[in-house]
């Protein structure tokens, strides 16, 4: 099956451009839900999910300087997806960093691997911390979301405050970058990506 | 009549479950450090036919549980399985009433602090440090999130270790089915604890490393070569559709996640406190591989659907594990052979 992604608005800050990548036809995990759940959800094994009510809905949202297309959850369509090795198309040019909103089924790492156009691959590691509550981040990861409840099937658990977080794997050999490859780790949950390319030092 | 016994801290590692959770509770009680005493040993040893359906299930660890977890150490431990609720209760009240907190097996179905109260069957462990006679409560700690510490109403605890752990819906995964039994472990410690010193470290890993390359008994997964079979047999499983394999594993994968976990919490301690950064370096070796093991359960757990789907993940998941766990022991063999630690 192959996807084509489709660019939201380009962000230029001071520290550098900002691409926001839409994720939609990939995404294959329904990983937030209304908290009267329709029951499609399971962002976990046991079928726990994020409330949408405490999470952004398909709006561009500025974490730590990093703005992210935050996917449009509604409970029913895949919102996230698991990462099995899928190859995300990207359009050619420079990228530094690739940023990502992402949480783990307990925190693991990978690596996953930068497509150039003139045909190199480069492995990269990608590090994802533990979305549990009460659980901290591992990675350096920062703290993109946390809502006051988790959801499971029958009810929601308040005091149990499951995270999202911002990671950043750095593309370290500068290059026109055309696709990245995920890790085959379904543990590894991603939300959202945005490529950023800095200002020319 | 009202005990609350002192010493009782919150202890958690966020790879770990309840089993290391509750046995950190009962080791901080007695003054030992929970990463210096549980982290040590780093091993696999698993028996199909003994794997049971229990959130603290721990390869091994059938017949003395702690003697499992902290093989380098003398401590010991005891199930008991009371005739019903009342002597269940009777027992642990008269441990506690003598001083000694307990881990008693417990069905979150029925306690009112766990999330899964009301609506999810499973066979969690938790402790009780205390009692009040007057009150009808027992003072019980579980640092498995949502952390808790505080009273129990003793006709809830009741419920909970006296549960059936039915399965009765398709949450109720891989630790529901088994009855509770009312069971509660003592732990105990039998000699003298060993300093964590240069040579405690240095015997450790060479124990550690010569279980891993030991010969397997017969009937069993044991060591690097058992590991290595395990996982692919799972993989084999999973490719035939095989749903029983994902149960397996993920039971398996837990303790194991927990013990590569916790060993290279292990690692880093002892390397900061005898000043060894090669052993730093081993540390992050080993946390890489329980990193495999994080996507092992997931591998599994999230197969349900589609488990012959699976199977090439696992296995190309198994080499990587294999490969990094020989990279990590190797290091940790270079930290002794080469530093202050050498013999």
């Amino acid at each position: 099956m192959s996807h084509e992604s489709t660019w939201a608005t380009v962000h230029r800050r001071p520290s550098g451009i900002f691409r926001t990548v839409d994720l939609g036809s990939y995404a294959d995990c329904v990983g937030i839900e209304f908290t009267r759940r329709p029951g499609d959800g399971a962002f976990n094994i046991w079928r726990n999910t994020f409330p949408a009510e405490d999470l952004p809905r398909g709006e561009i949202v500025d974490v730590g300087g990093v703005p992210f297309c935050f996917p449009a959850a509604d409970g029913r369509h895949p919102d996230n997806l698991r990462c099995r090795g899928q190859r995300i198309e990207l359009p050619v040019g420079r990228v530094d960093w690739l940023c990502f909103l992402a949480a783990a089924e307990r925190r693991t790492e990978d690596t996953l691997s930068v497509h150039y156009a003139d045909g190199a691959t480069r492995a990269q590691w990608l590090r994802v911390s533990d979305f549990w509550p009460e659980t901290p981040p591992r990675f350096g990861d920062v703290l993109a979301f946390r809502t006051p409840y988790l959801l499971y099937q029958r009810h929601a658990q308040s005091g149990m405050a499951p995270a999202i977080w911002r990671q950043r794997v750095p593309v370290t050999i500068p290059g026109d970058v055309a696709a990245v490859t995920l890790p085959e780790n379904p543990a590894m949950h991603i939300f959202a990506l945005t490529l950023l390319t800095e200002e020319e030092m | 009549m009202r005990v609350e016994l002192p010493g009782i801290r919150h202890w958690r590692h966020d790879l770990t479950g309840c089993l290391h959770v509750a046995m950190a509770v009962l080791l901080q009680h007695r003054g030992l450090n929970p990463v210096e005493v549980l982290g040590a040993a780093w091993s696999f040893d698993h028996r199909p036919e003994r794997l049971r359906r229990e959130e603290y299930y721990f390869p091994g660890g059938e017949d003395d549980l702690l003697a499992a977890l902290a093989p380098y150490h003398p401590l010991t431990s005891r199930w008991h399985s009371p005739a019903d609720a009342t002597a269940g209760w009777l027992e642990v009240r008269d441990a506690v009433a003598a001083g000694q907190p307990v881990a008693v097996s417990a069905d979150n179905y029925h306690l009112p602090f766990r999330p899964a109260f009301g609506d999810v069957h499973t066979n969690h462990l938790i402790t009780v440090y205390g009692f009040d006679d007057e009150l009808d409560i027992a003072l019980v700690i579980d640092s498995v999130p949502p952390r808790y510490r505080g009273p129990l109403p003793l006709p809830a605890l009741a419920a909970a270790r006296d549960s059936g752990n039915p399965v009765v819906h398709d949450r109720d995964l891989f630790f529901t089915g088994q009855p509770i039994g009312n069971r509660w472990l003592e732990a105990e410690v039998t000699g003298e604890i060993p300093a964590f010193d240069r040579d405690f470290v240095r015997l450790a890993i060479e124990r550690n490393a010569a279980a891993l390359h030991a010969a397997e008994p017969a009937g069993r997964y044991a060591g690097l070569a058992g590991q290595e079979r395990f996982l692919l047999d799972i993989a084999g499983e999973l490719a035939e559709g095989s749903t029983g394999a994902i149960d397996e594993t993920f039971v398996v994968a837990g303790p194991a996640l927990a013990v590569a976990g916790l060993h290279a919490e292990w690692l880093a301690h002892a390397g900061r406190v005898l000043g060894e950064p090669r052993l730093l370096e081993s540390a992050r070796l080993v946390e890489r591989v329980a990193h495999h093991w994080s996507a092992v359960r997931i591998i599994a757990g999230a197969a349900r659907p589609d488990p012959a789907a699976a199977a090439g993940s696992m296995r190309s998941r198994t080499r990587e594990l294999v490969a990094d766990h020989v990279r990590a022991l190797e290091s940790t063999r270079r930290a002794v052979g080469t530093t202050a630690l050498a013999r």
